[in-house]
Order: structure tokens, then C-alpha cells, then sequence
């Protein structure tokens, strides 16, 4: 497995889910950052953090998974929260006009400490 | 051997055969030295180009081949895309819905909208009954062998 290879890995701070992503995510992949979070989700998570910090670089795949599943989430009284984003990740953000349309903390440590 | 140098792949129209592409992509980078924020650019850049090729140029469906050429050389990465699929000219692609007031943006038209900010040319041809789409980085490459991973 490559370096660029998309993982992904949950974990629990009190009642909020963690899920650090890291690596590439395109049109290869997107679809499994959507099932991962749909189980997430099906599992009964009502908070889903998503750590950005080791993504390297994410397309408009992405986005769309990402725009579908926080506009699913809030139809359900469930959120999801993002943190982490740095560097080509954020740019990318930025030049889609997207770091608006979706709830975005600094760190891990400051968005627990808003959640 | 001298730039430009070029390597050639041929993918399937099919989402699983994108990962072929990014590979090839990074042990080019890898080769030339190719600074990893021009890389990550033109992978996103490319993605969107070839995922739109998989998803729109064959609407009757089937297996099709889409042809890449990579062409490293002293002042960047050009790809050459080609498909015998419909016409499509990404300058020709309709600008993005403009999002409505306290709603969350559309998805539609952010590929392409992204891709000319992410690359330094977009070139488009008809040849025949293909398309050709050039995606041009420009950035300084050292010789082959010069990537960082080969020390």
C-alpha cells in the first residue's frame, strides 16, 4: 500500500465518533469514505468528527460525499463536524469556495472542546 | 534518457481503473523530481478530467478505452487524455450553479471549476472521432533520477 493510499480509522472522545482520514481521496475511493460513514452513522453515531490531518489532497469526489452526507446528517439530527485541514487539503477547500459550507474546527483538541 | 520523456497507459472506462493512472503518475514525479504540490495538483486536475470521461463520454455505456500520455519535460507534466467518446470541450462546460443564499452549494460544475484553477493549461482538440484534453503543470523537473525517493 502506498503512502497516498486513503485510510481511515475511528475512534471515540465521549459521545462524539472520531474518524481521521488520511492519504488521497478521488473518484477511486470517495465511495468508501461514504460507506464508512453511512455504517458510521447506521451504527447510531450522532457526532461524526472528521480529522483531516493526514489527508494529502481530496477532488470534487470528495466533496460530494462529503456535501451529501452533512446535508443526510442534518435531516436526521445528527452532525458532522470537520477539523484538521491544512496545507493542499485546505487550499483545495478554499478554491472550491466549499470551507463555508461545512462546520470546520481547528485542531482535534479545539473542535472536542466545542463538541 | 533526456526529457521530455513521455510514458503511455491505457485504462478501462471504470472508476477501479483510476488508481492505474495515479501510480503512474507518482513514479513519474517520483523520477523527475516533480515538487509533491504540482503532483497533487495535477492528480486532483486529472481525476476530475478522467472521472468525467468515465462518467459522460459514453452514454449508451460499454467497455471503452481512454489512452494517456504523460509527458515529463524540463518545465512540467502535460497529459494528453483521449476517448472516442462524445464531444466534450471542458472550456464549453456550463459555470457552476451559483449557490442560493443560506444553502449549502451544489456539487455540479466544482470538478471542472477547480480543475482550471489547478492546472496551467487546458487544451482541447477533435481529432477524428476522439477527443484529445491536454492538462499542462508547469514546474521545474531535474533529469531522470533526480526524485527525492531515489537517494
Amino acid at each position: 500500500m502506498n503512502k497516498t493510499a486513503l485510510r481511515m480509522e475511528d475512534s471515540h472522545a465521549g459521545s462524539v465518533c472520531i474518524l481521521s482520514i488520511g492519504g488521497r481521496i478521488d473518484s477511486a475511493n470517495a465511495a468508501d469514505l461514504l460507506d464508512r460513514l453511512n455504517g458510521l452513522f447506521s451504527s447510531g453515531e450522532k457526532t461524526i468528527l472528521l480529522d483531516f490531518k493526514e489527508v494529502l489532497y481530496l477532488t470534487s469526489a470528495a466533496f460530494r460525499v462529503l456535501l451529501v452526507v452533512t446535508d443526510e446528517a442534518e435531516r436526521n439530527e445528527a452532525r458532522v463536524v470537520l477539523c484538521g485541514l491544512a496545507g493542499q487539503a485546505r487550499e483545495l477547500f478554499e478554491m472550491g469556495g466549499l470551507l463555508e459550507a461545512f462546520t470546520v474546527h481547528g485542531s482535534r483538541e479545539d473542535a472536542l472542546g466545542r463538541l | 534518457m533526456p526529457l521530455p520523456q513521455t510514458t503511455h497507459l491505457i485504462i478501462r472506462n471504470d472508476v477501479t481503473e483510476l488508481p492505474a493512472l495515479t501510480s503512474a503518475m507518482e513514479r513519474v514525479a517520483a523520477e523527475h523530481g516533480m515538487p509533491e504540490k504540482s503532483l497533487f495538483q495535477l492528480q486532483v486536475a486529472l481525476d476530475e478530467v478522467v472521472s468525467n470521461v468515465i462518467k459522460y463520454a459514453w452514454p449508451e455505456g460499454g467497455t471503452h478505452e481512454i489512452e494517456i500520455h504523460i509527458a515529463a519535460r524540463h518545465d512540467g507534466v502535460e497529459v494528453e487524455i483521449i476517448d472516442d467518446g462524445r464531444m466534450f470541450d471542458p472550456h464549453d462546460a456550463p459555470q457552476r450553479d451559483k449557490p442560493q443564499a443560506a444553502q449549502r452549494p451544489r456539487p455540479g460544475g466544482l470538478g471542472l471549476q477547480m480543475t482550471k484553477q489547478l492546472v496551467d493549461r487546458i487544451g482541447y482538440t477533435r481529432l477524428g472521432n476522439r477527443n484529445h484534453t491536454t492538462l499542462t503543470k508547469l514546474c521545474a523537473l531535474g533529469p531522470p533520477g533526480s526524485g527525492r525517493t531515489t537517494t
